[in-house]
């Protein structure tokens, strides 16, 4: 590998990770303010799950992360599978319009589903945000799976069908299984962007279902907060636990 | 093929995206034509009030800088990124695995605790800052925290991995041995990547512009954390109008305005490509 | 299809069964950041055993939206300022509070009791009241060159203010420059603190309600806007940042507990309320937090020095020299067009 190179990719590294680093290491600062070091404590760490608001706000988060990524993950590669098999009429709009829902800005779906919501008279909370993350994750599913699915080989399941498998099984037996690393990736892409989104929760979640980012943002909004510092530590952590936990089960599929 | 499952799967997947996709955004179209109401949200009295309100220049100057604003940022990402997807794809495999890991982690990790990392680097006590006076390279700490520069540095930090995946999934593709050979020919470097690498790399350029410029247009609370709330951008009015001051006709127009906006921005990208495509079947 | 669909909703749902199995007692208290003390939040909740879900907003305007959008459901304490009562009261967003379940009612400061924008305190009891006005960081700026707004405006400062991020309050500055009322509704006064405050603009470096103490404390910020509270926070870790009384006058305002319409926890409202009152609990907010309490019993528990800091308790000079907010009625919209074009322009 060439000097130059490394040299780039090593500078854009340390940009990458710097900011994070400094984090994580001000996370166990005595000094609050991360000014210079005082000693070494976990009381930060302490001070943030003693905050029952901040826990609250990370189980709701965590639990509206799981269930849109698992539900956005299904009807997503139902709706690839559907595109890629089936020709029926209409075919090319709904794959146009989901296309088209990941060209629009976070912000504007966001308020155009708060007035769906006020007009069906849908009460802001769990049920609304599960909805709104769904709906923008949906769109990213799709795609990861159709991607996959381009690089099939069709007869295989010409072969199935002559074999005499129901619509159905074909489905189970064969599709899903070679769609699982597209499956994983998908999963994983939601549940990142569900926890990670703060446009959509300001405006559709209500009073009884505070989410992370929210909190969060309420809490940094002007300034240095020691529990933030743990918090992070903790959530950058297990973005690595799921980046390496993807990379195996990728890799053993493919064997 | 006319199974239970077939149409199954098909009505599902499209009731959704016309029941969550398509119908709020027509009701955000209706919405714009309304007026506002006093004490509650909307009145049912059609008004182009909001329209005719979005032609003070004031709006012009929100729409402005935030095009600015994502412009910069996406610039900004594909000078950087390039090269970095670029060197990736050149290295060994087991090299390239570890450095998308990298790349991914941060991409993983929550934006708003990257935001706060940063505001962290930037502030008058901060690390940079403290840095550069021990070194001796500036006086008095440079004011860098609630400028636009502390945006658009913001942004560039979040919005690289967004530029660099869709670059490398593209450039993984790139043949190599292309470059060889018009090297081979006698065509130097920069007349190498002009006509050979430019053209068949653009698709992925543009879909990393595209995976920047949007989401960075409406990414309201990176220019109230780093900017201060001072100037607002286009996400930030919409918030305003939407959550603050109830205008939810006006927010509406503006957000009509900025679809249209996408769409014609979209449309061009598409046109481009389009040529693209039939340049190749030439060659 | 149906096991994984199975296998992947059961974790979702499992997940979900403790947030409806916990009924316990609960409060959903909607607040300005940083007005409560942590440690009173948790006394109450272990005397009472009723949890406190505490959220957090940094203007009326977002509280008022937020209120309107969930219809008044899902809130039980809300700390609107004194002309935000009047609003909410008058669009029938709030429900009349039952006295006999707030006692110490009787010990509280009558000249902040039966004010106009409720008159027999039938939807509203005050919480804390305070005061808007200068800061200055005496160690990089001299304090006797900042003590009107006016001085704001100097050139000096171009790109280093702090402002709250609060409608009538920026107003204020500029219209009691101007010599006019801070509660006007005429919309001429209103243009011509408008383009006052358009001439202020470069000066200002950011906009901020929610903790503006930090900047400050940061040393983003050395001159600018600020509440007497958050003045008095930041005194106690630098010495150096000064509260100012600005010579044409502080902007006064109050903010009171009331209980939205829809509550689910009126009881428990009640109770809390009750709570906050109590002597005990109001000298904790006020050595904490810095603002004035309206409440007589807690004056003689609180520690000398904070009881004789001008910051927290000003002279009744003072506080005659300044104004009171109250309700401005349909005037409001004006404001709000031109606070929109004052947040949007260059």
């Amino acid at each position: 590998m060439k000097k130059s190179h490394l040299f780039y990719l090593t500078i854009i590294f340390i940009y990458l990770y710097v900011p994070i680093a400094v984090l994580g290491i001000n996370a166990f600062n005595l000094n609050r303010y991360g000014l210079r070091w005082d000693g070494f404590t976990f009381k930060w760490f302490v001070a943030m799950v003693e905050n029952p608001g901040l826990m609250e706000a990370a189980r709701n988060s965590f639990i509206v992360a799981i269930s849109s990524a698992s539900l956005a993950t299904i009807l997503g590669a139902l709706g690839a599978i559907g595109i890629y098999l089936y020709r029926f009429k209409g075919r090319f709009i709904l794959r146009g319009s989901l296309l088209t829902m990941m060209m629009i800005p976070d912000i504007i779906f966001a308020i155009a589903l708060l007035v769906l919501f006020l007009i069906c008279g849908i009460s802001l909370g769990f049920w609304s945000l599960l909805l709104a993350h769904t709906t923008f994750c949906l769109p990213f599913t799709v795609v990861t799976v159709l991607a996959r699915l381009h690089g099939f080989d069709p007869y295989l399941l010409d072969a199935a069908k002559d074999l005499g498998a129901s619509e159905s099984q074909v489905l189970r037996r064969i599709i899903i299984p070679l769609l699982l690393p597209a499956l994983i990736a998908s999963w994983l892409l939601c549940f990142t962007l569900s926890l990670d989104d703060v446009i959509v929760s300001s405006f559709v979640t209500g009073p009884s279902f505070d989410v992370l980012p929210l909190k969060i943002f309420s809490m940094v909004k002007v300034g240095v907060k020691p529990e933030v510092n743990a918090l992070a530590t903790i959530m950058v952590l297990i973005s690595i636990v799921l980046v390496v936990i993807s990379q195996y089960l990728i890799k053993e599929r493919k064997q | 093929m006319r199974s239970k499952t077939r149409n199954a799967i098909i009505t599902l997947i499209s009731l959704w995206v016309i029941v969550f996709g398509g119908v709020p955004l027509l009701l955000l179209l209706i919405t714009s034509f309304l007026k506002q109401h006093p004490d509650d949200f909307l009145s049912l009295s059609f008004s182009l009030k909001s329209y005719y309100q979005l032609v003070d220049p004031v709006y012009g100057e929100v729409m402005f800088r935030s095009v600015r604003q994502a412009g910069l940022t996406t610039l900004l990402c594909l000078i950087v990124g390039y090269p970095f997807a670029w060197i990736t794809c050149r290295l060994q495999s087991r090299y390239r695995l570890a450095v998308l890991i990298l790349m991914m982690i941060p991409f993983l990790t929550n934006s708003l605790i990257r935001t706060y990392a940063v505001r962290i680097l930037l502030g008058t006590n901060g690390l940079i800052n403290r840095s550069l006076l021990f070194l001796g390279l500036v006086d008095t700490p440079i004011k860098i925290m609630y400028t636009d520069l502390a945006v658009t540095l913001g942004l560039v930090y979040l919005m690289l991995p967004f530029m660099v995946l869709p670059l490398y999934a593209n450039l993984e593709k790139f043949d190599y041995r292309l470059v060889e050979v018009s090297r081979d020919l006698g065509a130097g470097p920069i007349y190498t990547f002009r006509t050979v690498v430019w053209p068949l790399t653009l698709p992925g350029i543009i879909a990393g512009c595209i995976m920047v410029f949007v989401p960075t247009m409406g990414l309201f609370y990176v220019a109230t954390l780093l900017g201060g709330a001072r100037d607002l951008l286009v996400g930030n009015l919409i918030h305003q109008q939407f959550l603050i001051s109830r205008n939810w006709p006006q927010g509406s127009a503006l957000s009509v305005v900025l679809i249209l906006m996408m769409i014609l921005m979209l449309g061009f990208y598409g046109l481009v490509l389009l040529r693209l495509t039939k340049r190749r079947e030439v060659v | 299809m149906i096991t994984k669909f199975i296998a992947w909703a059961l974790p979702a749902i499992i997940m979900l069964l403790p947030v409806s199995i916990s009924a316990a007692e609960k409060v959903y208290v909607y607040n300005w950041t940083e007005y409560i003390p942590e440690a009173v939040l948790q006394q109450f909740t272990k005397e009472t055993k009723i949890k406190v879900i505490y959220t957090t907003y940094d203007s009326n305007e977002t509280m008022y939206a937020k209120l309107k959008l969930v219809r008044g459901e899902g809130y039980d304490v809300v700390f609107p300022s004194t002309y935000f009562v009047n609003k909410m009261s008058r669009e029938g967003m709030l429900q009349p509070l039952d006295h006999s379940l707030i006692p110490n009612i009787g010990e509280l400061d009558s000249a902040v009791l039966d004010k106009e924008f409720d008159p027999g305190n039938v939807y509203s009891v005050p919480y804390m009241w305070g005061s808007t006005g200068i800061a200055v960081n005496t160690d990089i700026i001299d304090a006797a060159l900042v003590t009107s707004w006016r001085d704001l405006w100097s050139s000096e400062y171009k790109g280093q203010l702090l402002l709250q991020d609060d409608m009538r309050e920026v107003f204020h500055m500029a219209l009691k420059i101007n010599g006019h009322s801070s509660n006007t509704r005429d919309p001429k006064e209103i243009e011509a603190a408008y383009n006052l405050l358009k001439e202020l603009m470069p000066n200002v470096l950011l906009f901020n309600s929610d903790s503006p103490r930090l900047p400050y404390l940061a040393g983003e910020v050395n001159v600018g806007m600020i509440w007497n509270g958050e003045a008095w926070m930041a005194q106690q870790e630098n010495k150096a940042i000064t509260y100012v009384y600005p010579s044409e006058g502080a902007n006064f305002w109050i903010d009171s507990f009331v209980v939205p319409k829809g509550a689910n926890n009126v009881e428990n409202a009640h109770k809390f309320i009750a709570f906050m009152l109590r002597p005990d609990i109001a000298k904790m907010c006020v050595e904490e937090n810095g603002f004035a309490t309206p409440v007589t019993t807690a004056l003689p528990l609180i520690d000398e020095d904070v009881r004789r800091s001008r910051t927290i308790f000003p002279s009744a000079e003072i506080i005659s020299r300044g104004e009171f907010q109250t309700d401005v009625g349909e005037a409001l919209v004006i404001y709000q067009k031109y606070w929109e074009k004052l947040r949007s322009g260059q």
